[in-house]
């Protein structure tokens, strides 16, 4: 496309893994349906954002072996989760047969959708049942030489309501049947029925063919399920609906019946990739693209929210056709990372200049991370890529009616926005629904992040580069570890450095980051907090997969979606998820400010407040005038306070040592409290009314002659490069720096 | 779930109040006046006309005016005629567009 500006999109990839240490190894995964070929260079990340408001794009070339023309192919990405069961001499066995489950549909009638199969599409042989385009029940069967028939309910299945479902065929009369059964059946939601066909008697089912729960499989999976599977069953004689659901229902089927051939029970091993049959065949299968387990069954009553508590009560998996974790593209090239390069943020550049578009630069982002017991500094940040993860690939902007009110102007999107507009199978952010509307609770690094990279939107990524060049242009050496460091090795991951930086955005963090960063502070760490919204939301990292977490939102927070009932456990860890603040950690207690409100209209300046002038904190404001504003400028909307903000809160574990030296308390209208902050509606909430819709900078000391220094605002580091870096928000910067490196105690 | 509805505003639009848009047309980015903020609210939360977004060509010097289609998959419609050096430029002349569509009537200028 021509448009007159830059190509981001037209080469895409992702690295593996996408966090690596100096010597390991790194592949590349690239797909273009057109160019053919394009340049490749290695690029360190100095300033990825190309905004001239701010530093500008800054992009450090770094020799590599991969460096030059590399021809590059179209892979395709195939999103969709379902369960795989393997081809077994069990499937292949049956005659006749009876399958049933509980379904909850969330798209009915939006497409064809397989419930469970096992069938060949290139031959039209084998079982299917599913819902046909218009939300029917169906089961089909087809005996490979063109014959199939298909059994069909005649009411379509509702939305959101939970119905037993039943298909069987009789190989000795040829007969089909399908039978659904409404669990709720009044007040207009009952969908009962029965359909009736006449198939072929004996038909032989095919061999090599898995069995496909919520797809069916053509050999790539197709025709996917959206919304809830629950207990699943297969059994070897065409039973009666009633039989067929007294089976179903069972949590625990006889599984010494010689005839019960599948009998699937999702609750079992709820964080793992794979499904359990409780039947004597143990036809036990995998799970693809992730989709949501830990959620409610068609048997929960409200009786426990937690999983764990009762897991036949959440033996339901959540499937959805759009479900995207890993693009299992192949490799294109290695990377050996050289033994000597320094941890930071890099990139591998894609050009190309084709003859009819726009000149295409494109980048995978990636991480390398300073080697484990082999520092270069005494200084180091922390890469917060649970938070890229989060995001990655948002199309909130796209989807959600309010966005624009939200920001208070009109939505400026890129061609990022564009490319993703049109082609959501890369798959969205843990902001953004589903086709079907559920939230997306799992995001992982294997799949094109296009903001996870330079030139991308300048949420979170872009923001946090400002910083990386502030530290560059002031000559201040630093490590680079990662928030998946933090969450897989501990405090062992901080211990060898003086002080460490949490970025403009560290919102997401599972509890061993959280205990990791806590412990370090303990230990006479010294932390920056240099962001907004930090430790907000409580996450988890997947146990066996590098780069996947998962997220679920409760109800209350800045949420943009709300998670259904009795599901707010998290499904890798069964962890209580929400905001950290409903589970007894605010964020206040941490690193003494915790979100308070949103502010995209414009950002404001800091004022000093009276701890401001102890002589505790002197050495803070060297160079300072008493009343100077602090950051009345900056490159998002004008202010260092802005975007998103924190404010100090004793009754949420602010500490009592902690100094308020100043604050951003004059917000203006645009400045929407979070849902946690108040608890009735009144008019004067915003910030033009509202003191408690600010920014706070503090600092406390802590244990063992550490201490933490908290801005309290994602703007803050826009700000740093203001007025060529001669400004006193890169001023007040050096000063703590250079205290904080100081190995004498402090103050 | 906890979807916004799209067509959740309500506030209703004087087409005589010529004032809202002169203090408007002043200061695109606000501050505004309580009238004029409602006004706005309407006006955003679900575009008249379909939502108009603008496409960044160049950062921070080019936008270019686009319009969602509400569908998924679908793609942004691009206005190629109309591009701006200033988002306060592409403000100024949505908002003419909404007007209309709101009251049948043209702001010139």
């Amino acid at each position: 496309m021509r448009l007159g500006g830059i190509d981001t999109t037209s080469v895409l990839g992702y690295a593996s893994p996408y966090i690596v240490e100096p010597g390991g190894r790194i592949s590349f995964h690239l797909s273009s349906a057109t160019p053919r070929e394009v340049d490749v260079a290695l690029v360190r990340v100095r300033c990825g954002d190309p905004d001239p408001a701010g530093p500008g794009l800054k992009l450090l070339p770094v020799k590599s072996a991969i460096d030059g023309r590399h021809a590059v192919r179209h892979q395709p990405i195939r999103p969709g989760s379902c369960a795989i069961v393997a081809d077994r001499g069990a499937l292949r066995g049956l005659a006749g047969f009876s399958v049933g489950a509980f379904i909850w549909p969330t798209m009915p009638g939006a497409a064809a959708q397989t419930i469970i199969s096992r069938w060949r599409d290139d031959s039209q042989a084998g079982w299917r049942l599913g819902l046909d385009a218009d939300g029917h029940l169906e089961l089909a069967v087809g005996d490979g030489k063109g014959a199939v028939a298909v059994a069909r309910g005649e009411r379509t299945v509702t939305r959101r309501e939970w119905l037993f479902v039943h298909g069987a065929y009789d190989a000795a009369s040829g007969a089909l049947r399908v039978t659904q059964v409404s669990l709720d059946p009044q007040a207009g939601r009952d969908r009962s029925c029965v359909g009736r066909a006449i198939a072929r008697v004996g038909i032989e089912w095919p061999d090599d063919t898995p069995l496909v729960i919520a797809a069916r499989s053509a050999p790539d999976t197709t025709t996917h399920f959206d919304g809830k599977l629950d207990r699943p069953r297969l059994h070897r004689a065409p039973l009666t609906a009633d039989a067929m659901r007294a089976l179903c229902e069972a949590v625990n089927p006889p599984p010494g019946d010689p005839d019960l051939a599948g009998a699937w029970d999702f609750s079992i091993d709820i964080p793992g990739l794979s499904i359990h049959d409780r039947s004597a065949n143990r036809l036990h299968g995998r799970l693809a693209q992730i989709p949501a387990r830990g959620v409610t069954g068609a048997n929960w009553d409200g009786t426990v929210n937690d999983w764990r508590s009762l897991p036949a009560h959440y033996g339901a998996i959540h499937f959805c056709s759009d479900d995207m974790v890993d693009c299992a593209w192949s490799p294109d090239f290695m990377l050996d990372v050289p033994t000597d390069l320094p941890g930071g943020y890099y990139a591998l550049r894609m050009t190309a200049a084709p003859p009819d578009g726009d000149p295409v630069e494109s980048y995978v982002g990636f991480f390398v991370r300073s080697p484990r017991g082999r520092t270069a500094a005494k200084l180091a940040i922390v890469a917060p890529v649970a938070t890229y993860l989060a995001y990655a690939n948002g199309a909130l902007r796209m989807d959600q009616v309010h966005a624009e009110s939200m920001l208070e102007g009109l939505i400026v999107l890129s061609r990022d926005d564009l490319y993703l507009q049109e082609h959501r199978e890369v798959g969205l952010s843990t902001y953004d629904t589903h086709a079907d509307g559920s939230g997306w609770r799992v995001s992982g690094a294997r799949r094109p992040i296009l903001n996870m990279r330079p030139r991308c939107n300048t949420f979170n990524y872009g923001n946090d580069t400002h910083l990386i060049d502030w530290l560059e242009e002031k000559g201040i050496a630093y490590d680079l570890v990662t928030d998946e460091d933090l969450h897989r090795d501990g405090l062992d991951a901080l211990r060898p450095y003086r002080c460490v930086m949490t970025l403009s955005h560290p919102e997401y963090y599972s509890r061993e980051m959280w205990d990791a960063i806590d412990a370090y502070q303990r230990s006479g760490g010294r932390h920056m907090y240099l962001g907004g919204n930090g430790f907000y939301w409580r996450i988890a990292f997947h146990r066996d997969l590098p780069g996947v977490i998962e997220v679920r939102r409760d109800v209350t927070g800045v949420r943009t979606w709300e998670g259904e009932a009795g599901e707010a456990h998290l499904a890798f860890t069964g962890e209580s998820a929400g905001l950290w603040r409903s589970n007894g950690r605010p964020p206040q207690r941490l690193v003494g400010v915790g979100f308070d409100a949103q502010v995209f209209d414009r950002s404001a300046g800091y004022r000093r407040m009276p701890d401001g002038e102890d002589p505790r904190v002197a050495w803070m404001f060297e160079g300072i005038a008493a009343g100077e504003m602090i950051g009345d400028f900056g490159a998002r909307n004008g202010g260092a306070a802005g975007l998103e903000i924190d404010r100090a809160d004793p009754e949420l574990g602010s500490p009592p040592d902690m100094l308020l030296v100043a604050s951003a308390d004059r917000i203006g209208y645009g400045g929407m409290p979070a849902p946690e902050e108040f608890r009735t509606f009144h008019r004067g909430l915003d910030g033009e009314q509202n003191s408690r819709v600010r920014a706070d900078l503090v600092y406390f000391p802590t244990a063992n002659g550490g201490g933490v220094f908290s801005t309290g605002s994602i703007a803050w580091v826009t700000a740093l490069s203001h007025n060529h870096y001669d400004n006193n928000v890169s001023r007040l910067m050096g000063n703590v720096v250079r205290r904080f490196l100081d190995p004498a105690p402090l103050p | 779930m906890l979807n916004n509805a799209p067509d959740g505003a309500h506030f209703p639009v004087d087409a005589g109040r010529t004032d809202l848009i002169e203090e408007f047309r002043r200061s695109p980015k606000g501050p505004h006046g309580r009238e004029l903020q409602m006004l706005l609210h309407r006006m955003r939360w679900e575009s008249p006309g379909g939502r108009y977004v603008l496409v960044t060509i160049e950062p921070g010097r080019r936008w270019i005016l686009g319009r969602l289609t509400g569908a998924r998959g679908e793609p942004i419609e691009l206005f190629r005629n109309k591009t701006y050096e200033s988002p306060a430029a592409a403000e100024w002349d949505v908002f003419k567009l909404r007007w209309e569509a709101l009251t049948g009537r043209t702001i010139g200028g």
